[in-house]
């Protein structure tokens, strides 16, 4: 994150939920499978395609996501107007943040660290959850504490 | 038999305590997300006595720097650039001001100023910290402040 000199467009929040809602079910099926060693093949290749949404979504945003996508596309025109518009960045960094729990877990996983995809993706499932189901974004909070310790710089 | 994957064995487990474990992991989610809603945007007592410095926050009004309270209350909200849920809270109180004359609202941008996030001990925005008359700290409100919040802070200070 380099210096904004100018604000960003904003976005619908109910963008980022909406895709939060599609992440957290994929990652329960991910759970699911990673539990059982005849289906953790598939899990891991799975947390794999998650990895990829997550890294096209702190690389480019929500907008050019393809849930981001779906969301303009197919639900936002079935909706009123939204009350209020957010900046993408607190999304977008939420993003990198379910990208870097991601990438720990495969890493892991690499090394054939016992339950390394099934730990991953439920610290990323509880996250997205409480995306979804309670509009609290973990990673957007994350953003000012970590902006506070100087990893983000302003 | 023991499956291996990737050279260690690992548990074979029964639908019924994977399913199981899914319950738990969307149960242990709800339960985060519970306590979370029911503390968000309520006040907080703060019984540190510590007095606000408008001058050192550099506390601004339409251009103009701040150099009195409210004459009863004062809600000094602390805001990055990047918080949507702070405009909305911005304009709740800036509504509650028009109405109220003996409350004062100031909303102070932190996303540069990260000295005044470590000394106000801010981890989310908005943070709003209740003033006295004479600018000393009663209660902190963390996230978008409740209507009933922000009804029973007025009440306290008999407004």
């Amino acid at each position: 994150m380099t210096t904004a000199t100018k604000t960003p467009a904003q976005i619908d929040p109910r963008g980022p939920r909406f895709g939060a809602v599609i992440t957290s079910t994929l990652l329960l099926i991910t759970i699911f499978l990673a539990l059982d060693a005849a289906t953790l093949s598939a899990a891991t290749g799975l947390f794999v395609a998650i990895w990829l949404l997550f890294a096209i979504g702190a690389i480019f945003g929500n907008s050019k996501h393809p849930y981001g996508l779906i969301f303009k596309k197919f639900v936002r025109p079935r909706l009123a107007a939204p009350k209020e518009l957010e900046d993408p960045r607190p999304p977008q960094f939420a993003q990198a943040v379910g990208l870097f729990v991601v990438t720990v877990g495969l890493v892991l996983a690499i090394f054939a660290v016992p339950f390394a995809v099934t730990i991953a993706a439920a610290a990323a499932f509880i996250a997205a959850f409480l995306n979804a189901a309670f509009n609290f974004c973990l990673g957007c909070q994350m953003y000012l504490g970590f902006q506070r310790i100087g990893i983000i710089r302003k | 038999m023991p499956a291996r994957f990737a050279g260690v064995n690992l548990f074979v487990m029964s639908l019924e305590l994977r399913l199981a474990l899914i319950f738990g992991v969307i149960a242990l989610a709800t339960a985060a997300g519970l306590i979370w809603r029911a503390r968000t945007g309520r006040a907080k007592l703060v019984s540190s006595g510590e007095v606000i410095d408008l001058a050192e926050i550099g506390a601004t009004k339409d251009g103009q720097p701040v150099t009195s309270f409210g004459s009863k209350v004062t809600f000094l909200q602390f805001s990055t650039e990047i918080c949507s849920q702070c405009r909305q809270t911005a304009r709740l109180f800036h509504e509650l001001e028009q109405t109220t004359p003996d409350v004062l609202h100031i909303e102070v941008d932190i996303t540069h100023r990260m000295e005044l996030a470590k000394k106000f001990h801010i981890m989310q925005t908005p943070t709003t910290l209740v003033l006295d008359k004479r600018g000393r700290v009663t209660s902190r409100i963390g996230g978008v402040a409740r209507p009933q919040t922000i009804a029973d802070e007025l009440g306290s200070f008999s407004i």
